[in-house]
């Protein structure tokens, strides 16, 4: 076997493909590289920039009233250090959520901080050309399919068309021996090239001062090079049984060039927008207004005569439950319209998982801590975030013997300044397990499709009359 | 003798498993995709239509001249379709105010879709002849040279009387007869698709575009057919060939045009120069509020605060300033709708109508001062990329076939930018309708006590896509640059094909 493995490779080493591929992944990874050089540290900067500014007007409230009254501000996604494997549409997704501005005012009363999500889109003003970013879910999910499916086209056929193929099966090797051999010479003379240009990828990225890979980072890093391993292997799976099924190169070529296409181009592009047309749509931003305005006015038609009535304590309570309703309300009419637009882009990623191209990009973006798997991660985060940040406003508001506990009016609240220390801050984290409790799906998925093509390929070849 | 060789061709052509899929592969993607985009469109246009109702109700719910809402919206391109260019992703809501000179960039995008729609990838009908096409044609051309000459046939064909040239060019129309089968029927049946749906309404000019795209298309399928026979015509081996000739497709039409664009990124970006720019501005408009503090100080029945005296029954006023320094927007925004007063102010409205007759010129007169700082900045930070992008993808035939369809179906930059540039104009008659209605200095411009606004005899904003003979004159560089490769090609395989020993 391990000769065959050795004869396709020493055959696949001097020939005009091996050469091409060496110059485009070199190419390709280099500017991945480049790009990543210029782009990370300034995205990084500008993170801090905002967080900074976001902390510094959260530190400067000292009044527990002005804590609970305006939130803690914007609340910014942390840029992903492993940013260049798949960027995931992240310009598409907003970078920060919440918002501190007051909704309403009603004499000494006003609306207190609730979760709001945005519902624009970042870089709408962007005119420059429409392009896929080349990173490393493009070089390897589109280009380096590709030059697998051109590395094992001919491998049986070509030898089938040359008699070749009757020379080696007239020696006494098993043919699942054979298969096995062409199949490894050609995975590693395709992970050479590849190899050789994620390093010299690595290299010029670690190389830079201004980015720093921790050891999770480069933990992360080794199981995207697995992924990409498995990766390969289905595609040299796919170009193996096409080549064993078809008699002529050429038309063996042809199918596998078909089968990509409708791969890369068809299914990950087509497929969500069909199915998004039939799923349920999310109330639209118009929708969401009127019913928050709905909301709002029932809720003060059954409070109104009540609130201003007189001083008494019993009105300072209701006006305590009337701002924490109003509250609650908000938030969770804005929570139910943000899982419904997800639930919309969630099912439309999973019917597009029909192709092995989407899975690996899926998988590449969570591991890479991107797109929008790491999106709902971050969501998750600010909403635990805001749960911590209530608490600690009704825990200090208990802990001040002088207070009347009546969160949402001012004179009912404890009059101590807070100390800036004590008040949470936000802190976006990625967290591995997660991210591998999310990927098992399609790590499952993507071992089936390789196992599916290889026992495809294998009964293939067994057949196949030489 | 001629209609002998392309006879032969055809047939060989035609009979080959690659003619089926070649056919089949395109009528699929394109069908299929067509009707998901029209669907999109359809979504589209019914959001363009509840938006334009939807402001014209607010432009009628405004009862002074002041807190005028006036909306416009774009319209979607029906020939998106074919390539959606920056039809789709940029800002489609854009705010006429008589104090900001409206662009591009200050436009918003008004958001009946749910916004993390957008990070899923969607493909236009350019986008598969891009790619599917390009991929035909080389998979047709490989072997046509190599091929024959492998199998020796070149040499039998060559004993005959005939010249090279007349080979070449038999090979060349028979093969480009044959793709052309599988582009023109998915066209058809796309066309099809788009007269049964009730949303398209095409026009003339509409199907003359369309017409242009086809051409373009087929002028690009004819370049890649000759690179493939350009590939095949050096090459000994049809294994070379086919070899070559993927890595050469891989090159132009995926890893080219993504590679370049990211390479050429602004190398610093010239935040320098925004901020500079931004303050500049800032300083103009800060000239106009301290002008406006002092005009306010001379009237001693205003003392400060023009609505401070009176005593209003119901209303709001406000008055700001609206800045976003990404763009360059910096501007003051000031209205006021006073439902009625508790005892009759006579003079002291008389007092307000002066502020604002001051007031409302020295604001247009002082956006068009910025203006003409914005405009000059804005083309150099956003347009100048942009342009440097399109340049540089001219570099592959892929690039030039996508700038020239954008420009032919009106989706381009500049076709945006025709839209901004009549809602600009729409901005100065509706500044010249005021000043006709002496709006200025009424009292309907902040209070609703009396009359109110009659909105309806205010221009209407129309707009229609530029003139077919511009989309044409847009594209027609890169037509011709498409043209000229293909001459340039042939020219080669010719001179290749010609000095080659059989």
């Amino acid at each position: 076997m391990w000769h065959i493995a050795k004869r396709e490779l020493y055959d696949n080493l001097n020939s005009l493909r091996f050469a091409l591929t060496m110059v485009l992944l070199l190419g390709l990874m280099l500017t991945n590289a480049l790009v990543h050089l210029q782009e990370h540290p300034a995205q990084i900067k500008k993170y801090r920039a905002s967080v900074a500014v976001a902390l510094n007007a959260l530190r400067s409230r000292t009044d527990l009233y002005d804590i609970a009254q305006r939130g803690p501000g914007l609340l910014y996604k942390k840029p992903s250090a492993l940013g260049f494997c798949a960027e995931g549409g992240d310009t598409l997704l907003p970078d920060a959520v919440g918002r501190n501005d007051t909704v309403w005012e009603d004499g000494e009363l006003k609306s207190f901080w609730t979760m709001k999500y945005p519902s624009t889109t970042p870089d709408l003003k962007n005119i420059r050309s429409d392009i896929t970013k080349v990173d490393w879910a493009f070089i390897i999910g589109s280009v380096l399919s590709l030059i697998a499916l051109l590395f094992t086209f001919d491998s049986i056929s070509g030898e089938r068309e040359r008699g070749t193929l009757r020379l080696i099966l007239a020696n006494s090797i098993p043919r699942h021996t054979v298969l096995t051999g062409k199949f490894l010479g050609a995975l590693i003379s395709i992970t050479i090239p590849f190899t050789l240009a994620v390093l010299m990828n690595l290299l010029v990225i670690s190389m830079s001062s201004a980015i720093r890979l921790d050891a999770e980072a480069w933990g992360r890093l080794s199981i995207i090079f697995f992924l990409v391993l498995v990766y390969m292997c289905l595609f040299l799976a796919l170009g193996l049984l096409v080549s064993a099924r078809v008699r002529q190169s050429a038309v063996s070529l042809v199918i596998l060039l078909l089968t990509w296409i409708v791969f890369v181009v068809f299914m990950p592009s087509v497929l969500p927008s069909i199915v998004s047309g039939f799923s349920p749509a999310p109330m639209t931003a118009d929708e969401f207004q009127e019913r928050i305005v709905q909301l709002d006015r029932e809720l003060l038609s059954k409070y109104d005569n009540r609130l201003w009535a007189d001083e008494t304590l019993k009105t300072k309570q209701v006006r305590s439950e009337y701002v924490t309703r109003d509250a609650e309300i908000q938030e969770r009419l804005n929570e139910k319209h943000l899982t419904q637009q997800i639930d919309q882009v969630q099912r439309a990623r999973t019917v597009s998982r029909v192709s092995p191209v989407t899975i690996f990009q899926h998988l590449l973006e969570l591991f890479a801590g991107t797109g929008f798997e790491r999106h709902l991660q971050f969501l998750e985060n600010a909403q635990r975030y805001a749960r911590e940040y209530r608490e600690f406003v009704i825990d200090t508001d208990n802990t001040d013997p002088e207070s009347l506990h009546l969160i949402g009016v001012r004179e009912g609240m404890s009059q101590k300044p807070v100390s800036p220390e004590a008040v949470p801050i936000f802190e976006d984290t990625f967290s591995l397990s997660r991210d591998f409790n999310a990927a098992a799906v399609d790590l499952l998925l993507l071992m089936l499709f390789v196992i599916v093509l290889l026992s495809g390929a294998y009964l293939a070849f067994v057949h196949v009359e030489v | 003798m001629m209609l002998t060789l392309i006879r032969r061709e055809l047939l060989d052509n035609l009979m080959t498993f690659r003619f089926a899929v070649a056919v089949f592969i395109m009528l699929f993607l394109v069908v299929a995709n067509t009707a998901v985009l029209i669907k999109d469109y359809e979504r589209r246009l019914a959001g363009h239509k509840t938006e334009v109702q939807k402001s014209r109700k607010y432009m009628l719910d405004g009862k002074t001249y002041s807190v005028g809402e006036l909306n416009i919206d774009r319209p979607p391109n029906p020939l998106s379709i074919f390539n959606a260019g920056l039809d789709k992703r940029l800002g489609n809501e854009i705010w006429v105010y008589y104090g900001h000179v409206p662009t591009l960039w200050d436009a918003e995008k008004h958001s009946s879709q749910n916004p993390f729609m957008n990070i899923l990838s969607s493909i236009d009908i350019v986008f598969i002849f891009e790619g599917v096409l390009s991929l035909l044609a080389l998979i047709f051309a490989y072997d046509t040279l190599a091929g024959e000459y492998e199998r020796g046939t070149l040499r039998l064909v060559l004993t005959h009387p005939v010249s090279r040239g007349y080979i070449l060019v038999a090979k060349y129309i028979s093969a480009m007869v044959c793709l052309l089968v599988p582009l023109l029927m998915s066209l058809i049946l796309a066309m099809f698709l788009l007269t049964t749906s009730a949303s398209f309404s095409l026009s003339m000019p509409d199907f003359l575009r369309i017409g242009g795209i086809i051409f373009a298309s087929i002028a690009y399928l004819s370049v890649f057919y000759l690179i493939g026979m350009l590939i095949s015509a050096m090459t000994r081996r049809t294994s070379t060939a086919l070899m070559l000739s993927m890595f050469v497709w891989g090159f132009l039409v995926l890893v080219y045009p993504n590679m370049i664009v990211a390479v050429i990124q602004p190398s610093n970006p010239p935040e320098e120069r925004r901020a500079s720019v931004h303050n500049h501005i800032k300083q103009i408009w800060e000239e106009f509020e301290r002008e406006r503090k002092q005009f306010l100080a001379t009237d001693r029945h205003l003392e400060g605060d023009p609505y401070g005296n009176m005593r209003w029954r119901g209303g709001y006023n406000f008055e700001h300033f609206q800045d976003k320094a990404s763009v360059l927007q910096h501007y003051y925004y000031a209205g006021a709708e006073i439902d009625g007063f508790h005892e009759e102010p006579e003079s002291q409205a008389l007092h307000v109508q002066n502020y604002h007759r001051f007031l409302v010129p020295l604001i247009i007169d002082t956006a068009e001062r910025t203006w003409r700082i914005r405009e000059p900045v804005l083309e150099e930070l956003f347009i100048l990329p942009a342009t440097i992008d399109r340049a540089w993808l001219r570099l592959s035939p892929t690039g030039i076939y996508d700038v020239a369809t954008q420009a032919l179906a009106g989706t381009d930059l500049q076709g945006m930018q025709d839209f901004f540039t009549a809602v600009q104009q729409h901005r100065q008659s509706v500044i010249d309708y005021y000043y006709d209605k002496n709006a200025f200095g009424s009292r309907q411009w902040f209070s609703a006590d009396k009359e109110t606004v009659d909105w309806r005899t205010l221009p209407q904003f129309i707009f229609q896509r530029s003139d077919i003979s511009l989309n044409v004159q847009r594209a027609l560089p890169d037509l011709f640059l498409l043209l000229t490769l293909n001459i340039v090609l042939f020219i080669g395989v010719f001179l290749i094909f010609v000095r080659r020993e059989v």
